[in-house]
Formats: structure tokens, sequence, C-alpha cells
């Protein structure tokens, strides 16, 4: 056998099984979600087989003029996803990127060791840490209590069912999300430059913004991107930490799927966000330079 | 100025203590308030006791009837035991599929390989929702009957991409003159193979199956639309818990969750630390 058809028979057992696998199960179904998006929801909870471009319509203003005007309800809760997603997103990196310069510079062993404690909550069951937070915020709650017994206040704070209760949590389980990519350019960050803007008559603040904010900028967009896909889908931070009251668009996929049975618009829905996602992604990769996409792909 | 600095910098690292604070204080207060034994108010402290402990495996307990929240400890068994399956079964096909991909893109050169490359990270950025609705929508129409077997496929989906990260940083990070000088001693391809490419993956391979049998047994929203009616998973049977209300067991078993996540995940670390 010729080195040149071994290869290609090498190649073919590594890759084909999977591919196959992967062509079926996530292409396959991402497909027909896609299709499902655009067909029209039967009567009774199934799908009719016609061409119907109003599960979109219901969300961005040309719904179905049969059955319903249309109702901005739907562009709310996408707005209001976006916006939760956003904020969650500087949250994190409030709480991130300052670390990220006080880990940078310890030794190489502490340094470590403080990443071995920010990755370990990753390994722990989302839905725990999010559970914890429903016993200190809620109305009998850590906090209440806390306040309560010192005589702060006189009667619970609404702390739970709120959009910051949201964040909170979802800033609580993507801190290493966010942290990673952000150390990576912190560490890598050049103080020679630093010190040489000062020396030339740069202030300190001067400088953050010309030197060391450019710098690490790389690490702050990837960061942002990862933090911000999951947080804008997603079902069940807002199940449990945002009671009935606050509705993301997250909460909203899984009502049609399971409960509203309107399974075309419900893929719409879903269909938004992932649009949403590859929308980042090419920004991602078209603002960041070919060298540093090929980076970043190749991590 | 000298002060100044050292002001700022003893800023930062309050600000960083903070920051673990914020991560780990909550943990430990629900290690410390999971020994409490007020069963209504789980945050005001009137005792210590292990009940809630021996409440959720099984043992016999005097909590007095009135405060018995009873779920059923068989149906939590039940879900341990369906999500260790799971797991298992989803780390060995990931780790096989996930090593054997990762292996083709590194080895040879074939046109669009770089296409290839984005489409493997496709499936760890879908958002979970999207993901977990389209496997949905597609094993309905399939005529698939939901069950383990759906879970099963739709969790190897996204878990072969993480196991190829892993893998492919490890392979990217390999010592090629080995390899060559294995093929110059005259080794044919699948001795160096075995011999010498194989053992310096291993830890990579590790690494992959481990932080796929972690995802595998956390996976809430995927598995939530397409485990149908008939298999709960021990994060779904919690989830579900956590929705009819708030009891002290859950507490027990949340802490027993961290703690074996807390060991298994320090053992997987320091045994990568030590082979490096």
């Amino acid at each position: 056998m010729s080195i040149a058809i071994r290869r290609r028979v090498q190649l073919a057992v590594l890759l084909g099984p999977v591919s196959l696998f992967l062509a079926v199960f996530f292409l396959g179904p991402l497909a027909i979600m896609m299709v499902t998006s655009f067909l029209a929801p039967g009567l009774y909870g199934g799908v009719e087989w016609t061409f119907y471009p109003h599960n979109f319509g219901r969300i961005l203003g040309f719904a179905d003029p049969m059955f319903e005007d249309f109702d901005p309800v739907y562009i709310a809760i996408f707005i209001r996803s976006v916006k939760i997603a956003a904020l969650t997103v500087l949250a994190a990196l409030i709480v991130c990127y300052p670390a990220a310069f006080c880990i940078a510079r310890l030794s190489e062993r502490w340094k470590n060791f403080c990443l071995f404690l920010i990755t370990l909550p990753f390994f722990t069951s989302l839905i725990v840490r999010l559970f914890v937070w429903v016993l200190i915020l809620r109305q009998t709650g850590l906090v209440n209590e806390m306040l309560l017994s010192t005589g702060m206040i006189a009667r619970p704070l609404d702390l739970i069912y709120t959009d910051g209760a949201i964040i909170l949590g979802m800033v609580y389980v993507f801190i290493p999300f966010m942290f990673m990519p952000v150390y990576g350019s912190v560490e890598k960050l050049d103080w020679t430059l630093v010190r040489a803007s000062l020396d030339l008559g740069a202030g300190p603040i001067r400088t953050f913004w010309r030197i060391i904010l450019p710098l690490t900028a790389p690490g702050i967009v990837g960061g942002a991107i990862i933090v911000f896909i999951p947080a804008l889908g997603n079902f069940v931070v807002p199940a449990i930490l945002g009671g009935a009251k606050v509705m993301m668009l997250g909460n909203l996929i899984e009502q049609q799927f399971l409960a509203a049975r309107n399974w075309p618009f419900g893929s719409a829905l879903a269909m938004m966000v992932m649009s949403v996602m590859l929308l980042l992604l090419l920004v991602y990769v078209f603002v960041s330079s070919r060298r540093g996409a090929d980076a970043a792909l190749n991590r | 100025m000298k002060i100044a600095q050292s002001l700022f910098r003893g800023s930062l690292v309050a600000y960083t203590g903070l920051f673990f604070a914020f991560i780990y204080i909550p943990l430990v207060v629900i290690a410390v308030y999971s020994f409490n034994s007020n069963p209504v108010n789980m945050m005001t402290w009137t005792g210590f006791t292990t009940e809630w402990y021996a409440q959720v495996l099984g043992f016999k307990t005097t909590v007095s009837e009135n405060a018995l929240y009873i779920e059923s400890t068989g149906q939590l068994l039940q879900a341990v035991w369906n999500s260790l399956v799971i797991a298992t079964s989803t780390t060995l096909i990931a780790t096989v599929f996930g090593t054997a991909i990762a292996i083709g893109l590194y080895r040879f050169d074939f046109l669009g390989q770089r296409f290839y490359r984005v489409i493997m990270f496709m499936p760890m950025l879908m958002p979970d929702i999207v993901l977990g609705i389209a496997l949905l929508i597609f094993f309905v129409n399939s005529g698939i009957h939901l069950g383990l077997m759906t879970i099963i496929i739709g969790q190897c989906t996204f878990l072969i991409s993480y196991v190829f990260i892993v893998v492919s940083a490890r392979l990217a990070g390999m010592d090629r003159t080995l390899e060559n000088a294995s093929a110059d001693l005259g080794a044919d391809e699948w001795t160096t193979f075995r011999r010498v490419v194989l053992p310096q993956l291993l830890p990579g391979i590790v690494g992959g199956a481990l932080l796929a049998f972690i995802i595998s047994m956390d996976d809430l929203v995927i598995t939530y639309f397409i485990a149908g009616v008939d298999v709960t998973t021990l994060p779904m049977f919690i989830f579900a818990m956590l929705r009819r209300g708030i009891k002290p067991e859950i507490n027990a078993i949340a802490v027993m969750m961290l703690t074996f996540s807390f060991v298994v995940a320090s053992l997987g670390l320091y045994l990568r630390s030590r082979q490096k």
C-alpha cells in the first residue's frame, strides 16, 4: 500500500466516525431547529409544514395578522436579557480584573495555588452553587437574618427574585470564564512599557488608559464573549434566583417547549440566541488579528 | 509617591482577598448550616445535628414526623445511579472520539482543516439551551424514545469538544523529535504511536476524560430537555427539589456533592501537576 493511500485511510479512520456522529447529532438537530423556526405552529402542539415567517415576526414586529396584533413583550424580553447579560459581563470584569493583576505578580507557587482556588468551583455542581445564594438572599436568608438581628432593618429586604440576584448568581458561576482569559493577557503584559510610560511623564491614570488597558484588551474581549454567550440564553439562574418575576430568553424558550408547546416559536427564539452568538464570534475573529485568532483557536 | 504606591498595592491585595472571600464564603456558609437542627428556618442556628445527612442517606432519624419533608431516598439514589451510568458512558465515547479528532488534526494536513477546527469549537460555545431544544426536536421528529440513550448521545456532542481541546493542548506541547528519533531507530508507525506518542499524550487524555466526566455529572440544561419522562439525573433531581421548595435535606445533599467534587478535582489537578 502506498504511503499516500495509507495516510488517507488513517485519516478516515480517525475523523470519519466522529464527523458522522457530529454531522448527525449536532449539525442535524441545528438544521432541523432552523427549519422548524420557519414552520407554522399546529393547533394542538405539533407543526404544520407551511412556510411561516411570523414566528420571527412575533418577536421583531410583523406578527401574523390573522391571529394577533404585534405585542412588543417579546422584544422587551430580548432586550432585557441582553441588558442583564451585558451587566453580568461588566460586573464579572470588575470582580476579576484587579484580582488578576494581584495574582499575576505573585511567586510561581502562590500563583498556581490561586489559579487552583479559582478553577476549583468550576468543577462543583452549578446548581449547588446557585442554591447557596438562595439560602443567602431569600426572605429568611442569611443576609436578612443578620440585618434583622442587628436591628438595621425592620422587615426583610427583597433581595432574591430581582435582576440583581440574577446578575449576582451569574457572576458567581461565570467567574472562572472571565478570570482565565483576563489573567492570560494580564500575565503577558510587558511591564517595561508601563514603566517607560511612567518615566516619560504620563500619570498613572493616563498610563492605564493608554498602555495597560489596550494591552490587556484581547483577554477582556475574550472573557466578555465567553461570559455573554451563556448568560444571554441562561435559564437555570433565572429559574432559581429570578423566581417567576424575572423573565429572560432562556425561561421563555423553556416555556414554549415544555408548557406552551409552541415549538416553532421556541425555535425562532433559540435562533435569535444562536445568531447573537455567531455574530459575536464573527466580530471577535474579525477584530482580533489573524494571528490572534489562530492563537485563540489553537489554545 | 512611595506612600501612594504602597497604598495602592495594599488595596489591590485587600481586593483580591475579598475576591476569594466572595468565592468561598458562600460555600463555607452552606457547609456550616447543613448541620443546623432548625427545620423551619435554615439560617437561624438552633443547634448541631447530623439528622439531615442521616435523612438523606436513608438512616433512621429522630426528626419529629411533623418536621419531616421526606424526599424519597430511593429516588435520590436512582438519580445518582443514572448520572453515574450516563457520565461513564459519555466519558468513554467522548474521550475516544475527542482524542481521535485531536490526533487526526494534529498529524495530518488536509483541505478544510482550519474550518474543521472551528467546527470542533462550536458545540462547546453553543448556548446549552439552543443545543438542548435542537436535540429535543431532532429526537422527537426521528421517533427516538427519550431516555438514557438520548441523554448519552446529546451530552457526547459537546463533551467531544472539551476532550478535543484538552488533548490538542497536550499535543501542541509535545516534543516531535522523539517521534522522529523512534522512526529513525526503525520503529514502525504503530509502534511509535504506542510506545512514544501515547505515553506522552496520556495525561492529556486522562485530564480530558476527567473534565468530561465532571461536566457530564453536572449537566442540567441539555439533559433536562432530552431526558423524557422516565429518567432523572442528580442535577435534575435537585433542580426539581428546589422548584418545589427549600428543605434542609437539600443542604446536606449539596454539601456532600461539594465535598465529592472538591476531592475529585483536587486529586485530578494534583496528579496533573505531579506529571509535569
